[in-house]
């Protein structure tokens, strides 16, 4: 398993290698990005390094992570997207740590596509665990150089000079960062070995990393002054608004007939797409003067469409064909296999088995898709928000007839991502409309177009088993996953293969080789082809562990309950830090153990095991996040009232415990967990979707209900103290409230609920039976 | 309901035959000079003119006051409103005063013809000689605008004026005002208002089967004109009594915190009508209703209290509500409109205080919802969004439904038939 | 087909038909980005303007329907300076990806002036109606209390001046 997630993590870091610059992410060669003072990417094709250009501008930039101005200003390049998680000032803290730069001297600047950067990716939780050791040796190598050249300016050795706050100092006297890059002609460059033995400071010297601060990118969200991709415009566009065909896949338009639309003032025309890339087939796209325009134009047009296939789809197919596909045993991926199984199963004294479901979600990120697509000196242009660059532009070469090269993504906020904005297939549709009107189109998805060209998360079907001996002690466990492969779909080369030799998407299986100690163990994943044939399905906040440790966590709670034991105790004899589960530097250092201690301290933080008011209880869930390689070990302890009457369950108290390692920027951390902790109980309670006649059934927020301010729970957030590897904090919370919750229901009323979301009307049902 | 409707028509056709039903034409004048009636005259005709809210009825385009051609939909066909400019050809500009008070009194026009009781003339029969002179002077000192009537589309035989004697016979009283002289002056200056010029009875108030106000059910309330005007005597529905403050309120800013606000066609009484009347006359007017409301000794404090419970009720009811309608309510609806019980804002209209809620006819509730309130109507400079294209007809219904539970009345029926009609444009 | 009203302060004329959602007007003929599109529906809130000083989704509310009223975005909301919201806002590290928090503080500002020191169940009913999908609640209410305390501190000192 670690050897994928290397493979993949590499993979994604990796990329550019194979664009023949010699320049990676992680071994940065030093150079200018050779744009001057503004660093606009107004030059076209490759920025070689050229520290003499750079220095003949006055300019010192040491690495392409940040410059320092002539007058002080360290920019910051930040190749992550700002979706919500403050990514820019955590990673530019981390830079300006080791710099020993003053905050305020620190500007970020968000970049724009081009393959210096490497792969352009902002998922999975990785930001920050990727790229902390990158940025920390870029800022030291900084501070290295800027102590050399300020050591001259004041006369004395290095060794005798130390930095801090923007300047570098010995005895008495101290000369500024901008003096010195003033005095000039700095040009120094690295190479990647010296790089790599760059020395950085301890945790105990660390001055802006684990400190608060107030994060970049809010103010301008406050005051309206933040630029979102929707907010995007150039001369001369025109705005296009999409006509979805019935299927995601396989419909063709037979006729438009827009007649009535030409009496809406603005109304210019409808267009029919034809995409080389396959990825909108059967889209028109209906072109107005205004968005106004186009909505009012988009009602009055028929299109006539030959649907796909998919037409008649419902949830229940998906369902029923996952439930198919498990009871298939020579099918899927082995991702573990470990131990005689069979034999352990076989001589079990007692056996459970379950299974669980988890229904369609939408991502229903606030801001609708929506591109900007034109065509500007033989260059084109996508301006949109977007989490993966790196995976769109290929398709958008072939859908536009031009080479990647000649395609520049331009970078704005976006309004919410998780994980939406990772499949740029939106793009698409206004580029290739661009090309046909040549001129640019502002494409503006209606939120119900948002909706019914969603990549969802997959509805899923999964299948546990534990085999228990005489005294009750796991000796063996199965874990049948299946559900639609985002991975399989859209990016088919990070796909590991399994111990069988067959591929799996890792997403998809995510969170399911835990670190309990089970003796013998399966865990197989199956693609659910129905499912990727309807939908194209999507990366969607903590993607498959969104689903399998829903069925992991609760099926360890009702394991605990045929065991006898305490659902904390059972968990905690389970976690022990020995074999496979023993954990390895840097990134999982202490292993299972660091899972039981979080257990251990949401067990006293939650009054666990006192009296609670009838019909009300806690249940618990853990979870070490998506990847054993970047564990983000996490406990949650839910607090439910059950209302017998009518079924509705309140959620009236979380209390989360993270460890994440070194938390660069706690509040920010903070933030991450609580809204992660709440999607996860949103979706657990109150979101879901079915497919329904090939697509969502809800399009809009009359029907579909995400947590709203009324249904918020108290909150209790905690993070382990601790200078370890720092991992990803965006999805792991997602993953524990839904089971939690279903385990405190349980615990308060005495039903088992193992479908999300979950319905009062179940929890009645499940009451009366 | 036709047949028997048609079968009344003959009976007074016959009737109508065995009497007089001719009346004379009165002569034409030349239209009145500039400076033939007194500037006080014109200036209390204006006010008058708003306490009859006759612009309301004769002003289709605000361009053109007065002009008339507003269409009236009745179960007969639809009628027209006369151009009450004096343009001589297409106006009133060669109609005297004397044709102009038989108009109002008697329902019948200069040429002698019976017109229809869609114009109040039941109403305005009890108006003074001086306030009709008055408001004779305003509006014949308007800008003449030439706009010709459309033809009235009638179905046979209500097509036959003729038959309005018959009408008239059965259904008018020609008669002035009567002060009662148990009540106090302001009540019967409000009575003479409500009664007379503002004909409020002729929305209030449901009619029978020949469109006449029905006897003995006067401000029971009635769908007129595609709004229900709401029962404004002891059978309201809301659950605050009307205290003679809060009419006050409502009538003088278009809305109250204890009922709600003006929506619709009271919107244009309010805001068009009543704005051009002097305080008293609308102090009067609350003196009128508020006894008519059965609601004796109402204060203020007790009406508070009541809303106070009302509303907490209406809460503590919602929350036991679960599904799509309150989902609706709580994110379209609850912004705006949430309230803390024992102080209900104005500026956030109480739904559970209010008769688009309470009442027995969906309409008004149904009507504000898909068309939401623009800044002239409602309260001032309140606007409320247009759910037309935001909610589909489940939502509404379930909306609805939601709205009903809430302050503990039976689900309204036949809603979706009713967000059908009120849909079309 | 022109409809003149007062945004932020100046008068403006928006030379867009009539039925035109009055958030398009703002946005795309008066190029003020701020106020944003969420759904259509008026059930996000990220579209909330002040129409006359009050909370009101933009996105269903046509463009006629406002004439000559005074319409505020989050761009004009402070006047010159911040308003006490923008400030708590910031101060409780409220937004997330923040496409919704225009329309949050705008809404706010509404609650405020309605329940100057809202209590919990206020903030849920008024406030239930502004999808955060970043669920950044937790802050939200913090920072609207955070400036419902600034603003009952700023109103006390001028009590105090007035009664000095």
């Amino acid at each position: 398993m670690r050897k994928f997630v290397e493979s993949l993590y590499n993979a994604a870091t990796n990329g550019s290698r194979n664009e023949g610059t010699g320049i990676t992410r992680r071994g940065f060669l030093i150079g200018s990005a050779g744009a001057g003072f503004t660093m606009a990417f107004t030059m076209s094709g490759l920025s070689l390094a050229n520290p003499a250009e750079a220095a003949e501008k006055g300019l010192f930039e040491p690495t392409i992570w940040f410059r320092i101005e002539p007058d002080g200003k360290i920019v910051v390049n930040i190749v992550e997207a700002e979706m919500g998680q403050h990514v820019g000032t955590a990673l530019a803290r981390i830079v300006a740590d080791e710099l020993e730069a003053d905050w305020d001297d620190v500007v970020l600047y968000y970049v724009d596509s081009d393959p210096k950067w490497g792969t352009m990716v902002t998922g999975g939780s990785w930001s920050v665990w990727q790229n902390f050791d990158t940025l920390s040796r870029a800022g030291a190598a900084g501070r290295q150089v800027l102590i050399e050249e300020g050591a001259k300016l004041l006369g004395v050795s290095p060794d005798q000079c130390r930095a801090r706050d923007s300047q570098v100092l010995a005895g008495g006297r101290s000369v500024t960062y901008a003096q010195i890059v003033q005095a000039g002609n700095i040009s120094r460059s690295f190479t990647d070995d010296e790089l790599k033995k760059m020395p950085i400071k301890p945790p105990s010297e660390r001055r802006l990393i684990g400190k608060d601060t107030l994060a970049r990118d809010i103010p301008g969200k406050t005051n309206g002054e933040a630029i979102y991709g929707i907010d995007a415009s150039v001369e001369g566009m025109v705005y296009g608004r999409p006509l979805i065909p019935p299927t995601r896949y396989g419909s063709t338009v037979d006729s438009v007939d827009d007649s009535q639309a030409k009496d809406v003032p603005g109304y210019q025309q409808t267009l029919v797409l034809d995409d080389p890339s396959g990825t909108v087939p059967g889209w028109a796209v209906v072109i107005a003067d205004s968005v106004t325009a186009a909505n009012k134009a988009a009602q009055k047009v028929k299109v006539n469409w030959t649907a796909g296939k998919t037409a008649k789809v419902t949830e229940k197919d998906i369902l029923e064909e996952g439930r198919k596909l498990i009871a298939d045993d020579s099918i899927g991926s082995l991702v573990v296999d470990d131990g005689d199984l069979k034999g352990t199963f076989d001589s079990a004294d007692s056996v459970l088995e379950q299974e669980y479901i988890t229904h369609s979600v939408l991502h229903f990120q606030m801001e609708p898709l929506n591109a900007l697509a034109f065509k500007k000196d033989g260059r084109w242009e996508i301006h949109t928000g977007n989490q993966w660059q790196t995976l769109i532009l290929p398709t958008l070469a072939k859908a536009l007839g031009v080479k990647q090269e000649h395609i520049i993504m331009r970078t704005y906020l976006l309004g919410g991502g998780f994980g939406r904005r990772l499949n740029g297939d939106y793009a698409v549709p206004a580029a290739l409309a661009s090309k046909m009107l040549d001129k640019p189109v502002k494409l503006v998805f209606s939120r119900e177009d948002d909706t019914r060209f969603d990549s969802i998360r997959s509805p899923s079907v999964q299948k546990l088993r534990m085999a228990f001996d005489a005294d009750k002690r796991v000796i063996g466990m199965e874990h049948h996953a299946t559900a639609g492969w985002p991975t399989q779909v859209m990016a088919p080369g990070f796909m590991p293969k399994g111990t069988n030799g067959e591929p799996f998407d890792p997403f998809s299986i995510q969170g399911a080789d835990h670190w309990y100690s089970v003796g013998a163990q399966r865990l197989r994943a199956i693609s659910n082809g129905l499912a990727n044939d309807t939908f194209r399905p999507g990366w969607l906040r903590s993607v498959g562990s969104g689903w399998v440790n829903w069925a992991l966590e609760s099926f360890m709670d009702e394991a605990a309950h045929q065991a006898g034991q305490d659902p904390i105790d059972f968990r905690l004899g389970l976690l022990k830090a020995e074999g496979k589960n023993a954990g390895s530097a840097p990134n999982s250092v202490g292993g299972a153990s660091r899972q039981a201690n979080v257990l251990k301290r949401v067990r006293e933080l939650s009054q666990w095991g006192q009296d609670m008011p009838a019909d009300t209880a806690l249940g618990v869930a853990t979870s070490y996040g998506q990847e054993r390689n970047m564990p983000t070990w996490t406990a949650c302890v839910a607090k439910v009232h059950v209302d017998r009457d009518s079924g509705k369950v309140t959620l009236q108290h979380l209390t989360l415990v993270t460890d994440a390692g070194t938390v660069v920027h706690p509040d920010g951390a903070r933030a991450q967990v609580e809204g992660a902790a709440l999607w996860g109980a949103s979706m657990a309670l109150h979101e879901g979707t079915e497919i329904d006649n090939g697509e969502v059934k809800d399009h809009n927020l009359n029907s579909y209900q995400p947590m709203r301010m009324r249904d918020v729970p108290a909150m209790t957030v905690e993070f382990v103290d601790s200078t370890e590897t720092s991992v990803g904090l965006g999805e792991p919370a997602t993953t524990v409230v839904g089971p939690a919750i279903a385990n405190a229901i349980f615990a308060a009323v005495g039903v088992r609920m193992r479908t999300i979301p979950i319905r009062r009307e179940a929890v009645l049902e499940a009451l009366k039976a | 309901m036709i047949k028997r409707v048609i079968l009344g028509a003959v009976v007074i056709l016959v009737v109508a035959a065995f009497i007089i039903v001719w009346n004379p034409s009165i002569s034409r004048i030349d239209p009145p000079a500039a400076g033939a009636f007194k500037q006080a005259d014109i200036d209390h005709g204006k006010v008058l003119a708003g306490l009859g809210n006759c612009g309301t009825c004769h002003t289709a385009n605000d361009q053109k006051p007065f002009a008339g051609g507003v269409s009236f939909p009745t179960p007969f066909g639809t009628l027209y409103s006369a151009n009450i400019t004096p343009d001589p050809d297409t106006g009133i500009g060669h109609w005297s005063e004397e044709a102009f008070v038989r108009a109002l009194r008697e329902g019948v026009d200069r040429e002698g013809e019976h017109l229809f009781p869609a114009f109040p003339y039941t109403h305005f029969t009890k108006v003074t000689d001086e306030d009709l002179h008055d408001l004779y002077a305003y509006l014949m000192t308007r800008d003449p605008v030439s706009q010709e009537k459309p033809a009235n589309q009638l179905e046979f035989p209500f097509s036959l004026r003729p038959l309005q004697a018959g009408w008239k016979l059965l259904f008018f009283d020609d008669q002035r005002f009567e002060p009662n002289a148990d009540k106090s002056d302001a009540w019967n200056r409000g009575a003479y208002i409500a009664e007379g010029l503002g004909h409020c009875t002729a929305c209030h108030s449901p009619r029978n089967d020949f469109g006449a106000e029905q006897a003995g059910a006067a401000y029971d309330g009635a769908l007129v004109d595609g709004w229900y005007a709401p029962a404004l005597n002891a059978s309201h529905s809301t659950p605050v009594a009307w205290t003679e403050e809060e009419l006050y309120q409502y009538l003088r800013n278009g809305g109250s915190a204890l009922h709600g606000v003006a929506a619709g066609s009271m919107a244009e009484v309010v805001h068009q009508g009543l704005a051009k009347a002097p305080d008293s006359d609308i102090h009067a007017l609350a003196t009128y209703f508020h006894d008519l409301s059965g609601a004796d000794g109402t204060d203020a404090a007790e009406a508070r209290k009541t809303a106070a419970t009302a509303i907490r009720d209406a809460k503590a009811a919602g929350q036991r509500q679960m599904g799509h309608g309150e989902e609706i309510y709580a994110a379209a609806c609850a912004s705006c409109h949430a309230n803390d019980p024992d102080s209900p804002n104005l500026l956030r209209p109480e739904l559970s205080l209010n008769s688009a809620v309470t009442a027995p006819d969906p309409t008004n509730l149904l009507r504000v919802t898909l068309e939401g309130i623009d800044s002239p109507s409602g309260l001032d400079g309140v606007v409320m969004p247009a759910f037309h294209d935001a909610l589909s007809d489940e939502d509404l219904v379930a909306l609805a439904d939601f709205l009903r539970k809430k302050v503990d009345r039976p689900a309204w029926k036949n809603l979706q038939a009713r967000i059908g009609e009120l849909r079309q444009p | 087909m022109a409809t003149k009203i007062t945004l932020n302060g100046e008068s403006v004329t928006l030379e867009v038909a009539d039925d035109t959602p009055l958030l398009w007007a703002i946005r795309d003929h008066a190029g003020l980005t701020g106020t944003k599109f969420g759904c259509g529906i008026g059930m996000c809130g990220a579209c909330t303007v002040h129409i006359n000083g009050r909370a009101t989704r933009s996105c269903i509310t046509p463009v006629s329907d406002v004439a000559g009223t005074s319409v505020t975005t989050i761009e004009g909301l402070g006047g010159e300076g911040a308003h006490p919201l923008q400030d708590a806002w910031v101060k409780a590290q409220a937004p997330q990806c923040g496409y919704c928090q225009s329309g949050q503080i705008m809404q706010a500002a509404t609650l405020l002036q309605d329940f100057p020191n809202p209590t919990d169940e206020q903030i849920n009913e008024v406030m239930s109606g502004n999808l955060c999908r970043c669920m950044a609640y937790v802050r939200i209410r913090e920072a609207i209390h955070l400036a419902s305390d600034a603003m009952g501190a700023t109103a006390s000192d001028a009590e105090e001046k007035a009664d000095a």
